[in-house]
């Protein structure tokens, strides 16, 4: 994040990462940057907007008892104004504390 | 005016016709000819997109779209010509069963795919129906894929022959 200098506003990683963690008490939160991997993409092409694309890894109790479909709308419904703005996908991995204990 | 009108009747027929990968019936144009610079963003300013007298709400159209195919996509490009990352993944994963998978390109129509985010409430592709159910995008389609879920929801949808 360093490597974009003295901007005023906070990064789309930075809102989205407080967006989420205030959200969802995530215990896990990677919110990762892979815009350059889709920088030639039709849609992006044009845009001048540069953090397009996102991994992230959650872990939250919050997602307890939901199907995945409901953690991704979850995610979703809490990044609709970046959505809205330029942000053009997510790649998201969205589990419990127990999932992720269990799997291990 | 000879331009414009084949370009309507073209896109008449691209824009809203069903790819199956089975029948070998593509469209495999990438960019359609009014709407060069395809951006989720800005929709509502591109030149209209419409499909002349289409008097059918595209709702409608969705609707029908899930009903009668057991495995639907709604996608960037065509299942055998992906435009996008995601919708690549989720077409790979699904041809891994012996199942029919019909698709539509919503980078050709900017209506048609404002109406699929909202039929769906789901903001990004592709978006994935299994019979009548709206099952996700391209992580939730692996993840099931995984778990073996995906293996069982599609169990009884029969290959095409």
């Amino acid at each position: 994040m360093g490597s974009r200098g003295a901007t005023v506003v906070l990064s789309r990683a930075n809102r989205i990462r407080t967006k989420l963690q205030s959200a969802l008490e995530a215990t896990v939160l990677e919110v990762d940057d892979v815009s350059y991997q889709h920088a030639g993409h039709a849609a992006v092409k044009e845009s001048s907007d540069k953090e397009t694309h996102f991994n992230l890894k959650i872990v939250s109790p919050k997602f307890e008892g939901q199907s995945l479909v409901k953690r991704h709308r979850l995610v979703y419904d809490l990044l609709a104004d970046e959505l809205q703005s330029g942000l053009h996908a997510l790649s998201i991995i969205a589990k419990t504390p127990h999932e992720t204990s269990s799997a291990k | 005016m000879a331009t414009s009108l084949s370009n309507m009747f073209f896109k008449g027929l691209a824009n809203r016709s069903l790819t199956r990968p089975l029948n070998g019936l593509f469209y495999c144009t990438r960019y359609s000819t009014s709407v060069s610079n395809d951006s989720d963003t800005h929709d509502d300013f591109k030149p209209a997109n419409k499909l002349e007298g289409s008097d059918i709400s595209l709702a409608n159209v969705i609707e029908q779209d899930v009903k009668d195919n057991p495995v639907m996509v709604y996608m960037k490009g065509v299942p055998d010509l992906p435009q996008c990352g995601f919708s690549s993944l989720a077409v790979r994963v699904l041809k891994h069963y012996d199942v029919p998978i019909s698709a539509r390109n919503i980078l050709e129509d900017a209506e048609l795919k404002n109406a699929v985010k909202a039929f769906s409430n789901w903001p990004t592709f592709p978006q994935i129906f299994i019979k009548g159910e709206f099952i996700g995008g391209s992580d939730i389609i692996l993840n099931m894929h995984q778990t073996g879920e995906l293996k069982e929801k599609l169990k009884d949808v029969t290959s095409k022959k």
